[in-house]
């Protein structure tokens, strides 16, 4: 155990320069060895180290940034931490940056790359923060992938989220629900098949579909044979995916979908979704 | 309301015909004769993506189904587009009824989603190498290609060659025969992977997005960068958001032809092992050596030459008649040689699957995605072939399938 707090901000300096210094530039990276000493004794200081890092942490897009150095030291730590079977400080350095999620001293960038980290090492513990952030239009995108990634309890903060979300987050939440295949939102994405927003309504039938609901089924249909386009083609496919879903358990209702699309796709530039339907109803 | 019909009689209809023939114009193209293909053998093409290997994608489609260009593609575009010809959105190039096939050569990120985009709308791709830029991609445009019939290409074209020379033909064949119990071969690949050359830019400052470029569209599935002009326009290739690194780029070309002598094209890697420093991560930084091992022992090392010690663990070692005992030699010599590929062109004529269809390309380009996965955890990884996932690594097993920017989804 160390005797001495590690000087994190000396450490971090740590990293090597990159090739044309003062420049953005490529790095060639440390030697293996000493970057996992370096990252082995920040983790003896515990969170006070790590607090210590996060507060000299700026992203490019901030005015103070400085180098590369200190998002680096952290992201080895991140990979440091999520090596199988070293949960204690997986979840101590999880628990670190779920906190300054809400802190003030941190750039909306700083914390977009915090949540990137969360991608990385993130588990339950850090859903609850993340799950703050789902109604900020600027942190709702990286929260999101965040939580997908750690995906236990994220379907609940997602779904808590779907009612209060408008604009571009709407599309993005349902969609991540879709992801999750969350059969408990299914009443809610089939109200967001009349969704104003076209994203937020073809990511409707796209989550419905992955969850495999018999009762989007004849909405779906319905709003499939209207489109055209772009919207046509993905909603025939959302049509396709659903009766594969279905037909896992319930075949009748994926004929009763295969039956419809090949009888109304009866334009010959659509004939590869007829013949998808055939192809299915004959096996 | 009644329904009206128009009964022309036969004088009627030669009449009206021969006058509006009178009235047309028919270029000899559209007649066909010698030296012309006629409309019905042409397909209509467009170009997605018109950097870099673009204009040689297309040339290659072309040649292959005698295409016509309808219509090109690219966000870098938009002070042009006109949305007749020339567009910034895939998608409003897709939902066109006259294009049959696409080539597509954007960044790599976009690969999968507009390959599987493109086969919903009943086109068949060629697609520019690397196929994707994680594996859950390149199963999801598996399953389009299936769900929908149509033909998938990978602009790569090596297995071709390979596939036609007598002795990487018996390779195959005792790779297939399951007479090897235990393979003890190994394939050194040394240098050209152009390592630094395709590392992305560290203490890079955001500048201004160009008028011209639609950067939300370019970003794409990815998550939204501040804008810098390093990672567009083939320094891409330097970044995880777009790629993997100088490996996953020119990789696909050399294992291409290997995936197919050792019949690897329906598995994966079980194990990856890599020496490298600690990944940066939005970065694609330096490595030093990869080794892959499959399930039967066969061994694929990638030897960069551009960072750290040089490679000695494993010497190069091949596969001959020599490995299999005399028994095994005959019944080898009873088996059928593998059924030669079908271009491009040839499959889309005959609907069957082209040589370096979406399944195949797949299990070639994960032995890059899993190399990286090695290379960004920083740690030996092991991997379920069938059911695509890494096995005892959580963190590792999150960068097989990413999360992507909505609206865009497998």
């Amino acid at each position: 155990m160390a005797t001495t707090k590690p000087n994190v901000a000396a450490l971090v300096e740590q990293m090597p320069e990159v090739d044309h210094p003062g420049k953005p530039s490529t790095f060639t990276g440390p030697d293996p060895a000493v970057a996992e000493r370096i990252f082995a004794e920040i983790f003896t200081g515990g969170r006070a180290s790590l607090l210590e890092l996060l507060a000299i942490l700026r992203s490019p897009c901030d005015e103070d940034f400085k180098n590369y150095k200190a998002g680096y030291v952290l992201h080895g730590l991140a990979l440091r931490a999520g090596r199988p079977g070293n949960e204690k400080q997986r979840r101590l350095l999880a628990e670190t940056l779920a906190s300054q999620l809400d802190s003030r001293k941190h750039s909306k960038a700083v914390k977009a790359f915090l949540m990137q980290e969360l991608q990385t090492v993130g588990g339950r513990e850090a859903v609850k923060a993340l799950g703050k952030h789902l109604l900020d239009d600027d942190l709702c995108e990286p929260a999101t992938q965040a939580l997908l990634s750690i995906r236990e309890g994220a379907a609940e903060a997602l779904r808590a989220a779907l009612p209060k979300t408008k604009g571009k987050s709407r599309a993005t939440i349902i969609q991540a629900l879709g992801v999750l295949r969350d059969a408990r939102s299914a009443a809610a994405l089939k109200k967001s098949l009349d969704d104003a927003d076209g994203d937020a309504r073809l990511a409707a039938a796209w989550a419905l579909a992955r969850i495999g609901d018999p009762g989007a089924m004849d909405a779906m249909l319905k709003l499939a044979d209207k489109a055209e386009g772009w919207e046509r083609i993905q909603l025939t496919n959302a049509c396709l995916l659903l009766a594969e879903n279905r037909a896992a358990g319930k075949k009748a209702d994926a004929a009763r979908i295969y039956t419809h699309l090949r009888d109304t796709r009866q334009d010959p530039k659509e004939r590869h979704v007829r013949e998808a339907a055939e192809k299915a109803l004959s096996q | 309301m009644k329904n009206r019909t128009h009964k022309l009689s036969r004088r009627q209809f030669l009449q009206r015909s021969a006058a509006i023939v009178a009235l047309t114009v028919v270029p000899r193209h559209v007649l066909g004769g010698p030296g012309q293909t006629p409309p019905s053998e042409t397909v209509g093409a467009a170009l997605i993506g018109c950097g870099g290997r673009g204009p040689g994608t297309f040339k290659h489609l072309q040649q292959e189904l005698n295409a016509v260009m309808l219509a090109q593609c690219d966000v870098r575009w938009l002070d042009r587009a006109d949305n007749k010809t020339v567009y910034t959105d895939f998608r409003r190039v897709l939902e066109r009824k006259d294009i049959d096939a696409v080539a597509i050569a954007t960044p790599p990120h976009w690969h999968a989603l507009i390959s599987i985009a493109a086969m919903q709308a009943g086109k068949d791709v060629l697609c520019e190498k690397p196929m994707t830029r994680f594996i859950a991609e390149g199963r999801a445009v598996a399953e389009a290609e299936k769900r929908y019939g149509r033909i998938f290409q990978i602009g790569t074209f090596g297995r071709f060659g390979v596939s036609k020379n007598p002795a990487e033909i018996l390779k195959r064949k005792i790779m297939k025969s399951g007479l090897l119990k235990n393979c003890p071969g190994v394939l050194v690949h040394s240098g050209g992977f152009k390592i630094k050359q395709w590392s992305g830019l560290v203490n890079a400052r955001p500048e201004p997005v160009p008028k011209s470029l639609d950067w939300g569209m370019y970003c794409g599935p990815a998550p939204l960068r501040p804008y810098h002009p390093h990672r567009v326009g083939g320094t891409h290739r330097g970044y995880w958001d777009y790629e993997g690194g100088g490996l996953t780029d020119m990789s696909q070309h050399y294992f291409d032809p290997v995936t197919w002598t050792y019949g690897k094209d329906d598995t994966a890697p079980v194990e990856v092992e890599v020496f490298a420093p600690p990944a940066h991560p939005e970065v694609c930084g330096m490595w030093g050596w990869i080794e892959l091992r499959y399930a039967d022992g066969f061994t694929i090392v990638c030897d960069g030459r551009e960072w750290g010690p040089p490679y000695e663990r494993k010497k190069a070692r091949g596969i001959s008649l020599d490995d299999l005992d005399e028994e095994s030699r005959k019944k080898l010599a009873a088996m059928p040689d593998p059924e030669p590929l079908r271009s491009f062109g040839e499959a889309v004529r005959t609907r069957k699957p082209a040589g370096g269809n979406a399944e195949a390309a797949h299990r070639t380009v994960t032995i890059l995605h899993l190399a990286n996965i090695a290379i960004r955890v920083g740690r030996k990884i092991k991997f379920d072939p069938v059911k695509e996932v890494i096995v005892g690594d959580e963190e590792a097993n999150r960068l097989v399938n990413l999360p992507m920017r909505a609206p865009w989804h497998l």
